[in-house]
């Protein structure tokens, strides 16, 4: 069941977007030290400023092609949902009960729709919690990324397809927070300079770094919200795949819309 | 205005087509009526008209459609909204804001009208549409009625060319469908509107109707014409209708001032016979359930006041009422789900508020007004399991009633995908697995097509038969003069009425069938009872 199609055109913005989500997540693990990037400062600024306008251009490109009315009530349903359950973690270490929703909406409406939930349902919680800074691109791309690949994964049905689910949602949970970290780990101050980001250092010792970095500051909170994540999964597993497939389903979004001579 | 050529739908390749050579085109002005028994397309073809078919179902459609000029292959719904407004049969599904202003608004902003001549429109669609009172109200606290007045009131307001109404009158009382109704005669013939509506209960509209759309179903080709031509054949009629096929009236009359100057001579020769009416009073037994003084308040509104009543074993008991007059309040309370502020009830010995549920099914059962609220379950099956469990009966018991009251439904439908008449079978299904004595129904006829109803009429009366006690709310008078033996009629929380159906009735303008108007003022409520009376010459 695809909610929205990805025609050729969203793909390739949509694997744009992420091939410089991925640079600008990762460029401080890899980039050579007299590249000019390496200077913390204006040029890294640019990526946080570049990431919201691919967004939008992937996020237009994916309505200019599939979107339709009855993909976007759903979009708006089930963004709002998850909107309105991310402030109920708030304040407890990780625990984070939005990302189950955006593993159901994926799996069942498809990869184009579950990208665009990850974004507008992170976007719209970000203006009721978290507030918008330089870190929202990073998230927008993240809880993005955790609804587009919930739609990857393969067939399966009953409880192995909640086990899976289950489990893919703890481990993008994870993924989630440590990418995070990533994001603005060379930008951390106040850490010691063993776990602290140095410029010009080879990927594999800045990879070590990060590790370190992560485990000291993070495993708190990203322990916690891949087992929230992947416990709620498993418990509303049943009902609410039973219930959004049967709103798909009395949708028609597969069913073709024809018209004939008569 | 709305022109079909060779139409034809069908939700997919290989599935049987809902619609099939339809070749029709309504006039600008014209108040044409779609017929037709439920399941036969109604619905598709209206939709079919601005464009939800197939642009929001999916489907082939082949053929053309075309309104207002604007063909529906190249326009899609939106490109559609300021020539044709659509209410669905379900109103509160259309609603989108939260307050009636803001609903009645809504639809002009989105069409880009100025403020200006939004505020001019609303305050004449309240007035219109009698909405004054209710204009700050919440729509989630207003009633079936006045939901639905909201819904036509919201369409209306962006002043379309045609409006497509799918069952309007449903949930409104005898006098709010005639106000409603009106309106819309008097928009077409004031202002030029096209409309289009499907409607069950005929009785309320094919007077008004220039035109009729019959949709006979099976496969058999749509038919379309005058009124009057149209239902000589038809084979859903009114009770006018059949009384003037079964009476060879010819021209056909389609109301009942038409029915009542065909008739003078029939009733003057029935007039002389000494007992034209029949009565179909049960003899006096055992009384099963009462109230005395019973008063039931919703915080500082009082629902019910003083009110008293007493059911008896094989009694059919129709409570009738304006929208809001307290039937509900008191099915409510016979059931347990309310307490009285003040007096008493009683059903079988016991007070209802104090019994536990499983000794409340087996005194007395209610199928709400919305029968979805009884049902839970994810399949079919899986609800009349759960029924046969909770009930204590034997496996099965569930399953077999609704299979005869609504034959042919699959076992793993979701009950949520059953149309409205299989809902309410299946909620009375659930009910009577228990065999409550008494048997209560809110608003049972809604969406029911006249087969349905005959159905519904047939299991009524055996239950009536076998000794249990009926109560319906409703305000189908043609039902009420069909089933009921008694009739109750509820004002204001107060009991105004309370007699035989046929004295009942009869006497009342606002809730007597067509054939008692038709042959006021001797005592006939049906039109088995007229054709009866007709050719018994004694």
């Amino acid at each position: 069941m695809t909610a929205v199609r990805l025609r050729p055109r969203s793909a390739i913005a949509v694997a744009l977007v992420s091939l410089a989500g991925l640079v600008a997540f990762g460029w401080p693990l890899v980039v050579a030290p007299q590249a000019g990037l390496t200077q913390s400062g204006p040029a890294s600024w640019l990526f946080v400023l570049m990431l919201p306008l691919l967004l939008l251009v992937a996020l237009a490109e994916i309505s200019e092609g599939g979107v339709d009315a009855k993909a976007i009530a759903l979009l708006g349903v089930l963004g709002a949902i998850g909107a309105a359950l991310r402030p109920l973690g708030t304040g407890v270490a990780g625990f984070e009960p939005m990302f189950f929703v955006l593993v159901h909406g994926g799996r069942v409406l498809g990869r184009g729709f579950g990208y665009l939930l990850g974004s507008v349902t992170m976007f719209a919680s970000a203006l009721l919690t978290a507030g918008v800074g330089p870190w929202l691109p990073f998230q927008l791309l993240g809880a993005a990324w955790v609804g587009f690949f919930a739609g990857c994964l393969p067939r399966a049905g009953g409880r192995a397809e909640i086990a899976m689910l289950s489990g893919y949602g703890a481990v993008a949970a994870f993924i989630y927070g440590s990418l995070q970290d990533l994001a603005l780990w060379p930008f951390a101050t106040g850490v010691s300079t063993s776990i602290a980001y140095e410029p010009g250092a080879s990927v594999t010792a800045n990879l070590g770094r990060f590790v370190a970095f992560d485990l000291a500051t993070s495993l708190g909170f990203n322990v916690p919200r891949a087992v929230t994540t992947a416990v709620l999964v498993a418990i509303t597993g049943r009902p609410v795949l039973l219930a959004l497939r049967r709103a798909a389903r009395r949708a028609a979004f597969e069913a073709p819309v024809d018209f004939r001579r008569p | 205005m709305i022109r079909f050529e060779r139409v034809g739908f069908r939700y997919a390749e290989e599935a049987a087509p809902v619609l099939a050579g339809v070749d029709l085109e309504i006039d600008e002005g014209e108040l044409c009526l779609v017929v037709g028994s439920t399941g036969s397309g109604k619905s598709t073809l209206l939709r079919a008209v601005n464009g939800l078919v197939p642009h929001f179902t999916g489907g082939i459609l082949s053929g053309r459609v075309t309104v207002a000029g604007r063909d529906t292959r190249d326009h899609p719904p939106r490109e559609l909204a300021d020539v044709i407004g659509y209410v669905g049969q379900d109103p509160r599904a259309g609603f989108v804001t939260d307050l009636v202003e803001e609903e009645l608004a809504y639809g002009m902003e989105s069409l880009g009208l100025a403020a200006g001549v939004m505020r001019r429109r609303v305050e004449e669609t309240l007035d219109l549409l009698g909405l004054e009172g209710v204009r700050d109200r919440p729509l989630a606290t207003l009633s079936g009625g006045q939901a639905q007045r909201v819904a036509i009131g919201s369409v209306l307001a962006a002043h379309p060319r045609a409006l497509v109404l799918d069952e309007p009158t449903s949930a409104l009382d005898p006098v709010g469908a005639e106000d409603v109704l009106a309106i819309l005669q008097r928009l077409v013939h004031d202002l030029g509107l096209t409309v289009l509506l499907a409607e069950h209960r005929l009785e309320r509209v094919v007077h008004l109707a220039d035109s009729v759309v019959l949709l006979p179903g099976g496969g058999r080709p749509v038919v379309y014409g005058p009124a009057g031509t149209i239902m000589a054949t038809s084979p859903v009629a009114p009770p006018v209708v059949r009384l003037g096929r079964a009476a060879g009236w010819s021209p056909l009359p389609l109301s009942v001032r038409d029915a009542r100057r065909a008739a003078a001579p029939l009733r003057a020769r029935l007039a002389e016979t000494p007992d034209a009416g029949t009565t179909r009073g049960a003899a006096a037994s055992s009384p099963m359930a009462a109230v005395r003084g019973l008063e039931v308040r919703y915080g500082p509104v009082t629902a019910l006041r003083g009110v008293d009543l007493t059911v008896s074993r094989g009694e059919v008991v129709a409570l009738m009422g304006r929208n809001g007059a307290g039937k509900s309040s008191l099915l409510s309370t016979l059931v347990g789900l309310v307490r009285p502020a003040a007096g008493r009830a009683e059903v079988l010995g016991a007070v209802p508020h104090e019994l536990r549920a499983r000794a409340m099914v087996r005194h007395a059962g209610l199928v709400p007004q919305d029968p979805g609220d009884l049902l839970y379950a994810e399949t079919v099956a899986a609800e009349c399991r759960a029924a046969d469990r909770d009930m204590a009966a034997p496996e099965g018991t569930c399953r077999a009633l609704f299979g005869r009251l609504a034959p042919g439904v699959a076992d793993a439908v979701h009950p949520r995908d059953l149309s409205e008449g299989q809902r309410l079978s299946l909620a009375l299904a659930v009910i009577l697995t228990g065999r409550p004595p008494l048997v209560l129904l809110d608003e049972p006829t809604r969406g029911l097509d006249y087969a349905a109803k005959a159905r519904l009429v047939e299991i009524l009366g055996e239950l009536a038969g076998d000794g249990h006690a009926v109560v319906l709310a409703t305000h189908d008078v043609e039902l009420a003069a069909e089933v009921a033996t008694r009739a109750v009629v509820v004002a204001e929380g107060e009991v105004v009425a309370d007699g035989p159906v046929e004295e009942v009735l009869v006497s009342s303008p606002a809730f007597a069938p067509q054939v008692s108007k038709i042959f006021a003022p001797l005592p006939l409520l049906t039109v088995a009872q007229a054709t009866a009376a007709l050719r018994d010459p004694s």
